[in-house]
């Protein structure tokens, strides 16, 4: 799950310093660790399966992966975003779409 | 250690707060066993993480699967959800209490005696208007309803105003009304304690057996126990003690889909949520405004971040809203062995997906014509919206399959009535086939009533607690 969410954080926010990266990582699998019970045991399998793609296919599978609507997949993707994007801006509110911190509003 | 009690009550939320109270007052000796924490009020930011990680069940990530699965918040906390949602009231409708009375044959279930009941919790909890002026978003749900000709009003809330400020309410939830009521009339609050099952003597129960949060174990022994842990735990927990007739079987919701909307000005306010909800297509369909602090604007632009994600520096201009339903879905809650935690299900009907659509756009012309500048919808691939024109896209691209599916109101698992076909309880709460359990919260629903249900809880709770007291009176 940690490098799961690593990587997918990685990809989404290039810009987000590795310091954050790994406070919104770790954030997101201290909440999946307190999951329901039936939940976090799907949480793991799912987990598992994903893992045992990456190792097959590397990193890019797992980007490629978390983008796709696949039942179950999709929705394990969606919660890792879910967890780490309202983790990111609810801590710091002014880091730009691609990770960035900054300061200064624009208004597209 | 056991402990001995007259009653116990398990939950000290909406339902079991004013259950644990009436029967205290009346001279019982009485327990509340509460799963989650005492947590002082004001200690936390409302809807922040923080909150959800110390007073809702699994840190606020709960789930109904389904296609699409719903997500659910539940409070585990002293006061249970009273202490964290966002405080508006509604009165039970008198057209929904008369529906149930008839379609789940409940006896003695008179609305004008509801509505007697709702007066009493309008008075216990203070619920009341804001005493001045409503913040932006909810004014900008009124003024796009005022617009478009849609009925609008501003629900009342459960708070109070020191010095009439608006923007300083005091949440009055159970943890400053009705569990303070039950403790002074002598009532052992208990928390950080988890009933595991209860055991059964013939059709009687007796003894609970409980886990508390350092992993020790007791026992509770009672005459009678009143189970209002919430719709999803109250089934849970019967189910675990072998009652599962009508138990679990028939959960209702008002599935609830989100748009961030953005307006030329500031508008986002962190910790409060708006009051005005559009009633104009009510029951089938109302709108309100959410939580919208900086992190769950981002939640709100998350399906289609690849074009909505550039607007999340905006957030101060972005409120999130949503449209919520009356389904005709229903969903299951199971039992698990080996888990406390029930696995949850729910099933929305092609009619409550084509109403969430439906919601969807008609919000989307409310707030364009409230003056936002931009809609951004909470589904997979959804069109950003600028003007009606492009409206329709929404109706044309809509899944539910796509869409963030969630809701806050989670009912009707154990429904009363004499109706043995489809009730899991008596007209007042009984458990069919047991002479002292009752079950006393959202689970005793026949459906969800349309609006927000605490109202309701809480007016069947007091009746039902007044109906025990007077049979045991009897003998």
């Amino acid at each position: 799950m940690t490098s799961t969410c690593d990587i997918v954080l990685g990809h989404d926010f290039p810009d987000l310093a590795v310091d954050r990266r790994h406070v919104v990582v770790s954030f997101v699998v201290g909440r999946l660790g307190v999951l329901p019970g039936p939940m976090r045991l799907g949480v793991s399998v799912v987990a598992t399966l994903v893992a045992g793609v990456r190792t097959l296919g590397g990193d890019g599978v797992i980007v490629r992966l978390s983008r796709m609507a696949l039942p179950l997949v999709g929705e394990y993707f969606r919660l890792l975003r879910s967890l780490s994007y309202a983790y990111i801006w609810e801590t710091w509110p002014d880091t730009t779409p691609t990770g960035a911190e900054s300061r200064t509003r624009t208004v597209p | 250690m056991t402990l001995t009690c007259d009653v116990l009550v398990i939950g000290s939320g909406a339902g079991g707060a004013p259950t644990a109270a009436l029967l205290a007052e009346a001279g019982l000796d009485v327990i509340v066993a509460e799963e989650g924490s005492f947590v002082e009020q004001g200690s936390i930011v409302p809807f922040s993480l923080e909150q959800m990680n110390r007073q809702y069940r699994g840190g606020g990530v709960t789930v109904a699967l389904g296609r699409p699965s719903i997500a659910y918040t539940e409070g585990r906390c002293a006061g249970g959800g009273t202490e964290v949602n966002s405080g508006l009231y509604r009165q039970p409708p008198t057209d929904v209490v008369a529906r149930w009375r008839e379609g789940w044959r409940i006896d003695d279930l008179d609305p004008d005696d509801v509505a007697t009941l709702a007066a009493e919790v309008e008075a216990a909890l203070s619920v009341q208007p804001l005493p001045g002026p409503a913040g932006e978003p909810s004014l900008a749900l009124q003024r796009g309803a005022d617009r478009l000709g849609w009925k609008s009003d501003e629900s009342p809330r459960w708070m109070t105003y020191p010095e009439g400020d608006p923007r300083r309410g005091q949440r009055q939830s159970m943890t400053r009304t009705y569990l303070p009521r039950a403790e002074r009339a002598g009532a052992r609050l208990v928390y950080d304690c988890r009933v595991d099952r209860l055991e059964f003597r013939g059709d009687r129960a007796t003894v609970a057996h409980v886990t508390h949060h350092d992993g020790r174990r007791d026992t509770i022994r009672f005459r009678d126990v009143f189970v209002c842990a919430g719709a999803i735990h109250t089934p849970a927990l019967l189910q675990r003690s072998r009652l599962r007739r009508n138990i679990g079987h028939t959960l209702a919701v008002h599935p609830t889909v989100k748009l961030a909307a953005r307006f030329a000005d500031p508008i986002n306010v962190p910790d409060d949520v708006p009051v005005h909800q559009v009633k104009e297509f009510a029951p089938d369909l109302s709108f309100g405004g959410s939580a919208s602090h900086s992190g769950l604007v981002a939640l709100a632009l998350l399906d289609n971040w690849r074009d909505f994600g550039s607007a999340v520096v905006d957030w101060p201009n972005i409120a999130v809203y949503y449209a919520a339903i009356t389904s005709e879905g229903r969903g299951r809650v199971i039992s698990l062995p080996g888990t406390t935690d029930p696995l949850v299900t729910y099933r929305l009907t092609a009619r409550d997906r084509a109403l969430l659509a439906q919601g969807l756009e008609r919000l989307s012309m409310l707030l364009l014509e409230a003056g936002a500048t931009d809609v951004f919808p909470s589904y997979r691939d959804a069109p950003r919206v600028r003007d009606r024109r492009s409206l329709a896209r929404i109706s044309s691209t809509f899944g539910a399959d796509k869409a963030s599916v969630m809701t806050v109101h989670l009912c009707s698992t154990v429904p009363m009535g004499e109706d043995r076909d489809k009730c899991g309880a008596s007209s007042h709460g009984r458990v069919h086939d047991t002479v002292n359990v009752y079950v006393n919260d959202a689970s005793l629903l026949p459906d969800a009533p349309g609006v927000n249900p605490q109202g309701s809880v809480m007016s069947i709770a007091i009746r039902n607690a007044r109906h025990f007291l007077t049979e045991a009176r009897r003998g």
